[in-house]
């Protein structure tokens, strides 16, 4: 039982992070259909800007106080700012063309950005994996029966915080309607007059955004950063997308976080060998048995 | 004459719509059957039902005594069902030749093995379908355009290419949703020629058209649907006259 | 020397594809077979056999990819794969470590058969999805296949196997010479070519483009999609476990870690390269770049430690080379540099139409 509700807590944790990636995978495909095979890469790009930030303001180990505000307050700007013109700069050069050509093109031109940023990661940081600062003093705290690390705590509640956040822009703000009516029928939007173009690109931005707070709550959670770490983690994230309903910002948030338990109690289980071949097996199984997912609903043919 | 296509009791709703509502329908074989109705009233979800892409809610549909609902369209393409779209969905990026022959797929025979080694028989059986492609061209009036890809020909043109390759299949049944849209006065009359074509072959016609015109002068049995309903069934001349179809169009003029 | 190989070899597919003759294409054809075939006797430099032998099992992957990806229009992003049961199929039936020491030759078919039957399982259940995401099912797959081996003792875990045996021929041993690597890839790419050119033409061939053109459509012409689909991934995987027997019996090993997506990625930018779907596109496609891999990048290493006095090693950054080559052929040249008639107008007419909106 004991072990059980640690899986648990560690799970959702984990899974917060993997909540905070597929959103910008489902906020995406609900927009353009684009499997964008790249946020998986743009989110480690944000574990490195922070890193940078940190670094630069000369963060090596926990931090305390005011100073710990502001360290992670500007950690945060800096990786979703540079995350989020990251994403829109992808989209305007590499996908933006390609919008009307056959659905391979996207998805392939995906794949080659994803290269390329992982290989500029590669040369930026190195190919080993990099240490990051704990930057957070980490106690656990009982909360009843279970323990919680300060990190998790943090984790959890800077996910929850970005989703709330992000709820609210894309349901009362005009440019997060805008959004969605592309969205939903993006010539019928374009003819009431939305700018289809900055409503996509709003998409990109917020999905970046997301992705680079990610890769700074990844950071600070597993205490390192890797090059190659959007790949898998990318693919757990899509994963969970598809597993909420793809296109349904809701279903990805609870696709996150079960993916992130399903992953925990497969480790504890089975073995961290085979936490991948779960994950990547569910894909299979959901996409198979349910493609629409837990949340989604069932596209119609028109002919 | 027996029935050749007996629908029963056809139903079918995209959520709250109610596309088709306890559609009956029994075409003669042999003969040039029109089904009208105003924009919206399920005429190509009824053509969509036949050939299998809807699950229906209720009812049967049986083509030459056998049930064919609940098969999957190929099969049904198979039993001897072609059609027309109503957009066009030729293979724009084939050439016309290939879309004919694409047609003729639920009748060839071939093996793997065939595939893979082309053998002489297969490349025998090549030419073969090559020839009677050409002859489909040629029987719908196109003629010299064999070459080029189905999307660069004329509007007309396409319209024609896809009943050439619905022909392919030696289809019994041919089903064309409003073939005629788009086309001049000239075109129409070479339309009506050619379905007339098509029926002295022993093909069987259902068309789904808005041209009253061409419908009362080409079609011996006329259907109307009317929000999802059946309203009427009969000859030309019983159409015209009858008072629910008349208010059907008056109310949502088409 | 290589490159004078290489070169003369596509130049001579090249024109081969544009001559109008069948005499004369069969004519030169015949010369090239020839010539590739008398080579190795003249020269005797193993160091280009070796190159040249593995490029020759990509050329193979390649045109069986093509095959699912270039004429069905399916995406596969998990085709390394079916290259891994390939490899591990001779890595467990001609090993000591089962014990078993079937003949190469033998393990060839069954290689084939396997990764075909491994298309068709993973094919059945996935193969009703659309575009996107089959792509990333397939690339689960392809996570999945060598995450299993790699997790399974019995198949050597994380160090997979070792001392395969060598193939013989005729009661000749391969010995440890690159030459006799270099016939079998000849003889492979060659069986491989005549095939898929004969399927690019066949009526499956045809039905496979109806697919990638308009699936519904294709369904009311009598078209079985799934099965047409699965016929796809089942031959494509075929030609990729004859690849990975031939990569494993060369190499001497195979372990989990020569089948990540990587070379999934990597046999997508030779189709890319080239020009999905067409045939003389595709192996031209994938001899450049594992050219570009195995020789050409070391000998720009070498000239620009030599005259720049600094040690770099671009054979670091080839991924970031198939990157740039996905998207600037994809966003330029969707058609790739040899296309065939279709498959550029198709590809093309996309990317024309958005510049001009
Ligand atoms: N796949 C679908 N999903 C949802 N609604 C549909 C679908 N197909 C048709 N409908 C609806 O069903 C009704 C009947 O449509 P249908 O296309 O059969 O009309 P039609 O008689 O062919 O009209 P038209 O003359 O305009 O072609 C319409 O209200 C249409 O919006
Ligand atoms: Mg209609």
């Amino acid at each position: 039982m004991h072990e059980f509700l640690a899986q648990l807590v560690n799970g959702i944790s984990v899974g917060a992070i993997y909540a905070l990636i597929a959103l910008g995978y489902t906020m995406v495909y609900g927009i353009v259909e684009l499997i964008n095979f790249a946020h998986g890469d743009v989110y480690t790009f944000g574990s490195f800007v922070a890193l940078t930030v940190l670094t630069a303001l000369g963060v090596s180990g926990e931090v305390h106080g005011i100073a710990l505000v502001i360290d992670v307050c500007l950690a945060i700007l800096a990786a979703a700012v540079v995350c989020g013109v990251l994403g829109i700069a992808i989209e305007r050069f590499a996908y933006r063309r390609l919008r009307n050509a056959p659905r391979l093109a996207p998805l392939i031109t995906a794949i080659g950005v994803s290269f390329i940023l992982e290989n500029v990661m590669q040369l930026w940081q190195g190919p080993a994996q990099v240490s990051f600062p704990a930057v957070f003093a980490n106690p656990s705290l009982a909360l009843g029966p279970i323990a919680v690390t300060v990190k998790q705590l943090v984790v959890v509640l800077l996910a929850v915080g970005a989703m709330l956040a992000l709820q609210y822009i894309v349901h009362n703000t005009r440019l997060g309607m805008a959004m969605r009516a592309t969205a939903q029928d993006r010539d019928a939007a374009s003819l009431v007059g939305i700018d289809v173009n900055r409503a996509i690109a709003l998409a990109f931005l917020l999905g970046g955004a997301l992705a680079g707070l990610a890769g700074f709550v990844s950071g600070v959670y597993y205490q390192s950063a890797w090059f190659f770490n959007g790949f898998s983690a990318g693919l757990k994230a899509f994963t969970a997308a598809v597993l909420g309903g793809i296109g349904n910002i809701a279903g990805a948030m609870l696709g996150g976080f079960l993916i992130g338990i399903i992953e925990s109690f497969a480790t504890w289980k089975l073995g961290g060998q085979w936490s991948n071949v779960t994950v990547f097996a569910i894909l299979v199984i959901v996409l198979v048995v349910r493609p629409s997912g837990l949340l989604g609903t069932k596209p119609i043919v028109k002919v | 004459m027996t029935a050749l296509l007996s629908i029963d009791g056809v139903s079918k709703s995209f959520g709250a719509v109610c596309a088709l509502s306890g559609v009956d329908l029994s075409v003669d074989a042999g003969s040039i059957f029109a089904i009208i109705g105003p924009n919206g009233a399920g005429k190509s979800t009824l053509f969509n039902a036949i050939t299998g892409i809807y699950t229906l809610d209720s009812g049967t549909i049986a083509f030459d005594g056998r049930r064919i609902d609940g098969l999957p369209t190929f099969v049904i393409a198979r039993r001897g069902i072609a059609r027309t779209f109503q957009n066009l969905r030729l293979f724009g990026f084939l050439s016309a030749i290939d879309n004919v022959l694409i047609g003729e797929h639920a009748r060839m025979r071939g093996t793997l093995v065939d595939s893979l080694l082309g053998t002489p028989r297969a490349r025998a059986q090549e030419r073969a379908a090559r020839e009677r492609a050409r002859a489909w061209l040629d029987f719908v009036g196109l003629n010299d355009v064999g070459e080029q890809f189905a999307r660069n020909l004329s509007y007309g043109a396409q319209r024609r290419l896809e009943i050439a390759r619905a022909l392919a299949s030696q289809p019994r049944l041919l089903l064309l949703d409003e073939p005629a849209a788009g086309l001049n006065p000239t075109e129409k009359r070479e339309l009506a020629d050619l379905v007339r074509a098509i029926r002295d072959r022993g093909v069987t016609v259902v068309l789904i058209e808005h041209d009253m015109g061409l419908v009362m002068s080409l079609c011996e049995r006329i259907a109307v649907l009317d929000h999802g309903e059946k309203i009427a069934q009969g000859a030309p001349a019983e159409i015209r006259a009858n008072p629910a179809v008349i208010e059907a169009y008056l109310g949502a003029p088409a | 020397m290589i490159y004078v190989y290489v070169l003369a070899t596509i130049a001579a597919v090249v024109i081969v594809e544009r001559t109008r003759s069948r005499r004369v294409k069969l004519a030169i054809l015949a010369a090239l077979a020839l010539t590739l075939a008398i080579v190795p006797f003249v020269d005797r430099t193993d160091a280009t056999f070796n190159v040249l032998a593995d490029a020759g099992v990509f050329v193979m992957l390649a045109l069986g990819l093509n095959i699912v990806v270039g004429y069905a229009g399916l995406l596969d992003l998990g085709y390394a794969a079916f290259f891994a049961i390939g490899a591990y199929a001779y890595g467990i039936l001609a090993s000591p470590q089962f014990g078993v020491h079937l003949p190469f030759w033998a393990i060839l078919f069954i290689a084939a058969a396997c990764a075909g039957l491994a298309g068709i399982v993973l094919g059945a259940p996935t193969l009703r999805l659309h575009g996107d995401y089959l792509a990333i099912v397939t690339l689960g797959f392809g996570e999945i296949v060598p995450q299993v081996f790699q997790n399974t003792q019995a198949v050597g875990g994380p160090n997979g196997i070792a001392a395969l045996d060598v193939p013989s021929a005729l009661g000749h041993s391969f010995g440890t010479a690159a030459v006799p690597y270099y016939f079998v890839t000849l003889g492979g790419i060659a069986l491989v070519a005549w095939v898929a050119r004969n399927l690019g033409r066949s009526r499956l061939g045809r039905a496979w483009m109806a697919i990638r053109e308009d699936e519904l459509a294709a369904k009311h012409m009598g078209i079985d999609t799934t099965r047409t689909k699965l016929a796809a991934f089942a031959i494509g995987a075929s030609f990729s476990g004859l690849g990975g027997v031939i990569f494993a019996a060369k190499l001497g090993l195979v372990s989990p870690d020569l089948f990540q997506f990587q070379v999934s990625v990597l046999i997508l930018s030779m189709l890319v390269l080239g020009g999905m779907g067409s045939l003389i596109g595709v192996v031209v496609g994938s001899l450049v770049l594992s050219l570009l891999n195995s020789a050409l990048l070391p000998n720009i290493n070498a000239v620009i430690a030599s005259t720049l006095h600094v040690n770099v090693d671009l054979t670091n950054y080839h991924f970031l080379i198939y990157g740039v080559i996905l998207v600037a052929i994809m966003l330029f040249r969707p058609e790739g540099f040899l296309p065939n008639r279709e498959r550029r107008a198709e590809l093309h007419a996309a990317a024309i139409t958005e510049t001009s909106s």
